[in-house]
């Protein structure tokens, strides 16, 4: 039976995939394409991760040898699917030319897009975290960048990770950041920040905060900034009740408190547990603030759900972040919209009529949903993996075909073809070279790499072939 | 096949990357059975290339098991090797994805109580990795962190449960 996989987005859990099927099928006569809108490898690695948590992006290590395995073809600046891409720049590849070139398919496209609170929309007072990590990583998105120099007082909404990585990005300071990846633009921006206080707010309580312990840990350890006392009430555990693992760390942490004191620091952060967010008054030509209605709520003991309790608080601020998690592009082949991601049924993608394609797969948060770190991404592609392999053994009864099952293995995607002939394709060896130039640049100025952009990296590698 | 791996990850080493990680460097009592932690960032991607094998019959025993609990495979490692550094070196199916930087969890094994319980307590970004590692239990440590040492041959290492399907929306696995 015949292999030619195409896997659609280039993130981790592609990459995943693809290094668990080299380990496991140990013959030449198969292929993987990886396509990725994005010009470069790596999804959020690159394009998420935070600039100091360098560690964090060593998996690169494992993808760069999956890409040198002579079985995978990685080609960047690709779009796949039948909607407009939103990177101008992008080579658009019909899903038609992926079933026509491909014996099977795995949607590792991720959940690209943030969810929005219905009573805060977006403006420019109020802008996802996503739209903050696409400045600070310099996402060919590229959203305007952030005037923090004209805000005092921000408001994050939601608190998981990619909060308190937003947070820290604004409480560190720009000095300790320059080492980082993170761009000079960026740097710039930061190095006129007066941000004095981020106020994380949070539904519910300190047992049911998303944030893992380590990321608590990070903010409760910032150099520069210090925490506002929590109400002793608030970390009281309820008598009887057993608390998981990370609940107990991450109470434990917020008991022995912050390393400086309140009071020390210019900077401040506090986490607002018990509150929701119940409308927002932009800045007037009388009151240049923003005012954030919060509502009060509490934990009903029985759903665990926050339950208004009538009052509310409003808060002057000056630039509300929502934070809260993401979703899968509603444009997306096979998106359910009732899940916020593609729907499957162990790793094999379910059509809207509830059949299941034969050799068509969905990995990582593509077919998750936004949660876990990269390593249940790894763990979940590893599965997929196998499932291909077993499907491949064994194949499954019930089943509609919509691809190819006797590709010519070599034959790339006319379109791509093009697209590498005009050269809009970035292939790895392509993002190998911009990779070595980007940490040669970042050198010249002390610091892990100096980020290129689309058109940068385009002449580099036109000027270098 | 292995060494291509050593090779890989020796070529991609980046000095630069270890002064980005040098503020968080930390040195811990290296006379404990914990292997020095935060070592320079280059050279912890220069060890888990892989390991030098000892003569055969010198070495430790260690002896890696699946989470069934049947055996993988035994193999000898130095005094001082880290376990996911001797699990590369022999090609037990042991991720490392953050190369011993305590940012993964994915080098996550299950030791003996025994074992356990004479090692060094973990430290605490340890344990916020454990935090994060799939089939936690009370014997639980990283890989990457734990120095073999004489003291422990003929320990056993027991990689943890792969979890299948964990995210499956409510549906039971079909195989
Ligand atoms: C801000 C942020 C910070 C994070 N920090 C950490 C951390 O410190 N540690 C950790 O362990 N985990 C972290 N995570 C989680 C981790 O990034 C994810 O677990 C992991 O990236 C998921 O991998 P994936 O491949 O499924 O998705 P992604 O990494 O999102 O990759 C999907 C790729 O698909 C591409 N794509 C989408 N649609 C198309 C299309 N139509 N055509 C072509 N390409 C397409 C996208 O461009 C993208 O590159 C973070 C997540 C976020 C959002
Ligand atoms: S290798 Fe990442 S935590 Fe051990």
């Amino acid at each position: 039976m015949v292999l030619k996989l195409a896997i659609v987005g280039g993130g981790p859990s592609a990459f995943f995939v693809a290094s668990r099927l080299q380990k496991l099928l140990p013959t030449s006569n198969f292929r993987i394409h990886v396509f990725d809108r994005l010009w470069s490898p790596h999804g959020l690695v690159r394009y998420g991760v935070a600039p100091d948590h360098p560690e964090v992006k060593n998996c690169t290590h494992i993808f760069d040898k999956a890409a040198e395995d002579p079985r995978l073809r990685f080609f960047g600046n690709v779009n796949v699917g039948d909607s407009l891409s939103p990177i101008q720049h992008t080579v658009n590849l019909p899903l038609k030319s992926i079933f026509e070139n491909y014996s099977h398919v795995v949607f590792a496209t991720g959940c690209t897009l943030p969810k929005r609170h219905s009573e805060l929309p977006p403006s420019e007072h109020c802008v996802s975290a996503l739209s903050l990590v696409h400045w600070y990583t310099q996402h060919p998105n590229s959203p305007a960048p952030p005037q923090l120099n004209k805000l005092d007082h921000v408001s994050i909404i939601g608190n998981g990770n990619v909060s308190l990585d937003v947070a820290r990005m604004l409480l560190t300071h720009v000095d300790v950041l320059r080492k980082y990846d993170v761009p000079e633009r960026v740097l710039e921006v930061l190095a006129e920040s007066t941000v004095k206080h981020v106020s994380i707010v949070g539904r519910r309580g300190p047992l049911e905060a998303a944030y893992t312990p380590k990321e608590l840990r990070e903010m409760i350890e910032l150099p520069e900034a210090s925490m506002v006392p929590l109400d002793p009430e608030l970390l009281k555990v309820p008598e009887g009740l057993k608390l998981a693992r990370t609940q107990s760390r991450a109470i434990q942490l917020l008991n022995k408190g912050p390393k400086q004191l309140y009071g020390t620091t210019k900077k401040t952060w506090s986490l607002d547990f018990y509150r929701s967010p119940t409308g927002l008054v932009l800045p007037t030509a009388e009151d240049p603030r923003c005012h954030l209605s919060l509502g009060h709520t509490m934990v009903n003991p029985t759903t665990q759900r926050a339950e208004p309790t009538g009052e509310t608080t409003v808060v002057p601020t000056d630039l509300v972040v929502t934070s809260l998690g993401f979703h899968g592009e509603p444009t997306a082949s096979f998106f359910d919209p009732g899940l916020g991601h593609l729907r499957t049924l162990s790793n094999r993608v379910i059509t809207p009529q509830g059949t299941t394609l034969r050799n068509v797969y969905a990995s990582g948060w593509a077919s998750t949903g936004a949660r876990g770190v990269i390593n249940s991404s790894m763990m979940n592609a590893y599965d997929v993996a196998q499932t291909i392999i077993s499907d491949m053994e064994n194949p499954p009864a019930i089943e509609e075909a919509v691809l190819n099952p006797e590709p010519p293995l070599e034959d790339i995607p006319t379109e791509v073809k093009q697209g590498i002939k005009q050269r809009n394709v970035v292939q790895y060896d392509d993002w190998k070279k911009i990779d070595d130039e980007e940490i040669r640049r970042g050198e010249v100025l002390g610091k892990e790499r100096e980020r290129m952009l689309w058109d940068q990296a385009k002449n580099f590698v036109g000027a270098r072939a | 096949m292995f060494s291509t791996a050593r090779t890989v990850l020796r070529r991609t080493v980046r000095p630069l990357s270890a002064a980005a990680s040098a503020p968080r460097l930390h040195i811990a009592n290296p006379s404990l059975g914990c292997s020095r932690r935060r070592l320079l960032h280059s050279s912890m991607v220069c060890r888990h290339g892989g390991i030098d094998r000892p003569e055969p019959g010198t070495g430790i025993k260690l002896t890696f098991k699946d989470s069934k609990g049947n055996d993988i495979r035994t193999v000898e490692a130095n005094e001082g090797d880290d376990i996911l550094s001797v699990a590369h070196e022999y090609d037990i199916d042991l991720e490392g994805a953050c190369e011993g930087s305590v940012a993964c969890s994915t080098c996550h094994v299950i030791l003996q109580e025994g074992v356990y319980d004479r090692l060094p307590e973990p430290e605490d970004d340890e344990n916020d990795m454990l935090d994060m590692a799939f089939g936690l239990t009370d014997t639980s440590r990283l890989g990457c962190q734990v120095k073999v040492t004489k003291e422990f041959d003929g320990m056993t290492v027991t990689l943890p449960a792969a979890t299948r399907n964990m995210f499956v929306d409510g549906h039971k696995p079909s195989h």
